[in-house]
């Protein structure tokens, strides 16, 4: 398709108004910021029939593609169509670079402390950098864990750490996931239905591409085998069709070129994990799993459990086999730990923190809580073992009703809870009904850990589809966008 | 005292298996009361078996069968030199148990666990309050609420099924060896006392009698008793099923936060029949013969089916998995 080169300019930017937050594209004058001029100057040049017909291209590229996305309610998962703004997100070299160094440390002490915990005596537990009855209380404290190999101290080998950019515009962490992150197929799914829909959009950019990933991972995931094996075998097990990521593992097996396995295509003997192929039983190296801790395992874990394999916690003691991400990894999850990541990258590390934590308070210690709980209605509350956006409580969004009922909960379980600044997230301008409107959002970026570091450049960028809305969690209807890190000699 | 141990578990199943896969706690621990001096576990079919140390000090074994069976028998035998356990030494007041320092050393042991929460209701705590009301010393404390215990429970094999809430163990008022263990634990968490569930075997004719064992050879099952950390003393052993001391008659396997933690065996197998695991334990002082065979197993629990087929339940746990 051709490049709308003499459209007079649909007016989709004419009235854009910036919201009370950092803006990505436009500065507080209004003026467009230098990484974005090229790309404004397109979107200027198109209309609203333009727009939509773009639109109508993507949603049929995603429908054929099968890339949709589950919001569970109830038992059922409803089905959606995977929900993808057109207006990109560009991140200039230099700004990425900083990011990427910020985010590499963040996931180096992480995994540090993890490998202290499980591997090293819990020295950091013991110093007081993180409270020890925090980290013991921890739902995803895995006592299982303790002991078990983990090849290069790499306990996360994928994190998916969230950031956003608040009113002063400098990142910060909002929070890290380092049990099964998602989102990654999206972002490469993103790429190809806009190269494919709006071509014309990347000719005067230089974007880094995002189909390296299932090369980034196999690497990495090669490189955690068990001692000694060479050319080790790699599956992905997936809890199965009705998990809402089932997409994504197939997505991932495929890109790997690996087998997607359910628990009961593995089976374990002697201690060593075997996959049932036509040709018999073939030994697995490295396993990455997308189930939880407490499912792995029925014999040691949840006896009920379906969907794991009897026996693999023999095998990942007996060293045969690594589970990627490691067991356990959950603790840091845990959002109540959190606050404690500055302090472990300068224990660990030694080094100062590149990306600051947003402020948090912890509801388990009697003063913050006095404090945060008085001023709720304009703070945000979080229960620490969640995920999704899940539970969430945004002060000034709530009714004092809702304030109220959630007072209650946080006095009944501190532990449980955190309460942190709002942040403003920053917006950019995304599609709304005749043109283009902020709209806010965070990103995803995804660090791979095994013998070295890497950051995947890009990530998941979530934007809120309601205006003023700081939900951008794809199970509470956010969207996403096209994420583009330019490449060092574009300015 | 030298005491010969022969645990023996027979697991029948109705229709052949093609899988199963059991992880076994049954090893003697070596500490500084009891040493042991042989220790070997065996199984018909021979299987190979990964040994390892898990979070609470327990020797965990791992053993698995991949080819069709019907019956899979395990023998765990081991000769423990075991010497009586000491009575605290010291007799602190109740206040001790709020020193941070102590609380934050016992910290696994404080809190509600698995099998031992009393939160549900108020009935548990009420009961220990109330048992403990005019005690003044921590030694004191604890005796009040195991012989509590004893007052609340009854002892009554098959009353019981393990996952039982202590809310329904007391509702219940009868229960065996791990529920006595269970109850106590709680009442004691809920009044502060840092206190760990102990497996292990007894060599007495039967559980609820601490009292000497004339006989070579008894055949029992194994038991549970428990542990209070009492400040400036270390753990002090007390068995609420029979309300004796714990002594050169009582070998440890293990401790945790309760049975959970210290299973003697647990396991999956993949199959379409049920499963039985009949287990007894042949206990003997070893001046005299070795224990014979177990010949007669006494009492069957019922085993688990993995089910092989997807479910509404399966579904539910595929939903489940936390993708972040």
């Amino acid at each position: 398709m051709g490049a709308p080169l003499h459209n007079p300019g649909g007016g989709l930017l004419d009235r854009y108004a910036p919201v009370d937050a950092y803006d990505e594209a436009f500065d507080a004058d209004g003026s467009v910021r230098a990484t974005y001029s090229r790309i404004v100057e397109r979107f200027r040049e198109l209309d609203v029939d333009e727009i939509k017909r773009l639109e109508a291209l993507v949603a049929d590229e995603f429908r054929r593609q099968g890339i949709t996305f589950t919001v569970y309610s109830e038992e059922e998962g409803t089905e959606r169509i995977w929900p993808m703004d057109l207006f990109p997100r560009l991140i200039a070299a230099a700004e990425w670079e900083e990011l990427a160094r910020g985010l590499s440390q963040r996931v180096a002490a992480l995994n540090c402390f993890l490998a202290d915990l499980y591997n090293g005596g819990a020295a950091a537990v013991a110093d007081g950098v993180v409270p020890r009855w925090l980290a013991m209380s921890s739902r995803g404290f895995e006592r299982n864990a303790i002991g078990i190999a983990v090849p290069h101290s790499a306990h996360c080998n994928v994190a998916g750490i969230d950031v956003v950019r608040a009113a002063d515009g400098r990142y910060r962490v909002l929070e890290d996931n380092l049990r099964s992150p998602s989102g990654i197929s999206y972002v490469i799914e993103n790429r190809a239905a806009m190269a494919k829909a709006c071509s014309w959009l990347f000719y005067d950019h230089a974007v880094q591409p995002t189909e390296q990933y299932g090369r980034m991972l196999r690497s990495t995931l090669e490189s955690m085998a068990p001692a000694g094996e060479h050319d080790p075998h790699i599956v992905v097990l997936t809890p199965g069709i009705f998990n809402s990521a089932y997409f994504e593992h197939a997505f991932l097996a495929r890109s790997m070129g690996v087998e997607l396995v359910e628990g009961r295509d593995l089976v374990v003997d002697d201690h060593k994990v075997y996959t049932r192929t036509i040709e018999g039983l073939v030994k697995v190296d490295v396993i990455y799993r997308r189930i939880d801790d407490d499912f792995l395992d029925p014999v040691a874990f949840r006896p009920d459990s379906t969907l794991g394999v009897p026996g693999l916690l023999s095998a990942l003691r007996a060293g045969t086999v690594t589970v990627c991400n490691a067991l356990g990894n959950g603790v840091v999850d845990d959002k109540a730990v959190y606050p404690y990541v500055p302090e472990m990258i300068r224990y660990y590390l030694g080094a100062e923190p590149i990306i600051d934590n947003v402020t948090t308070y912890m509801m388990w210690d009697p003063d913050q809580r006095r404090e945060a709980l008085a001023r709720l209605h304009e703070l945000v509350a979080k229960p620490v073992g969640e995920s999704g956006g899940y539970g969430v409580l945004i002060g000034p969004h709530a009714t004092e009703q809702e304030l109220d009922a959630a007072r209650a909960r946080i006095e009944a379980e501190p532990r449980n809870w955190i309460v942190q600044e709002l942040v403003q997230l920053s917006t950019l301008p995304s599609v709304a009904e005749d043109r283009l409107e902020p709209r806010h959002l965070d990103l995803r970026p995804f660090v791979l850990t095994g013998e070295r570091t890497e950051v995947f450049a890009g990530g998941l960028t979530r934007v809120a589809m309601r205006p003023g809305s700081l939900i951008v969690n794809s199970s509470q209807g956010g969207g996403s966008k096209d994420t583009w890190v330019l490449a060092p000699d574009t300015p | 005292m030298r005491l010969s141990i022969a645990y023996r578990m027979y697991f029948r199943y109705s229709e052949p298996v093609t899988e199963s896969q059991n992880e076994v706690r049954v090893r003697p621990r070596d500490d500084d009361h009891q040493r042991v001096l042989s220790y070997r576990l065996t199984s018909q079919p021979p299987l190979p078996v990964l040994s390892v140390v898990d979070y609470w000090g327990t020797v965990v074994e791992h053993l698995g069968i991949r080819t069709s069976h019907a019956e899979l028998e395990l023998l765990a035998e081991a000769t423990v030199e075991t010497t009586a356990r000491p009575e605290p030494t010291e007799s602190p007041p109740v206040s001790a148990l709020n020193d941070a320092g102590f609380r934050l050393e016992h910290l696994e042991f404080l809190g509600p666990s698995q099998h031992v929460d009393w939160r549900s209701g108020d009935a548990v705590e009420q009961r220990a309050g109330a048992a403990v009301a005019a005690v003044a010393s921590v030694p004191e404390m604890v005796s009040a609420v195991v012989a509590d215990t004893r007052e609340a429970l009854s002892y009554e094999q098959g009353a019981t099924d393990i996952g039982v809430s202590l809310a329904d163990l007391l509702e219940g008022g009868a229960g065996v060896c791990q529920d006595f263990a269970h109850l106590a634990l709680g009442m004691l968490r809920s009044v502060g006392v840092p206190a760990r569930y102990i497996s292990g075997y007894l060599f007495a004719a039967d559980e609820t009698s601490a009292h000497a064992e004339t006989a070579d050879v008894v055949a029992v099952q194994t038991h549970a008793w428990i542990e209070v950390a009492v400040p400036g003393s270390g753990w002090w052993a007390l068995d609420p099923t029979n309300g004796g001391p714990v002594g050169e008659r009582h070998v440890v396997i293990g401790c945790g936060r309760d049975y959970g933690d210290v299973p003697p065996v647990r396991g999956a197998f993949m199959g379409s029949g049920t499963a039985e695991v009949d287990a007894e334990v042949l206990i003997g002082r070893q001046t005299e013969t070795h224990p014979a065979e177990a010949s007669a197993p006494r009492r069957a629990s019922p085993g688990r089916r993995m089910p092989t087929t997807p479910s509404s339940s399966e579904r539910y746990q595929h939903q489940q998995q936390q993708q972040q």
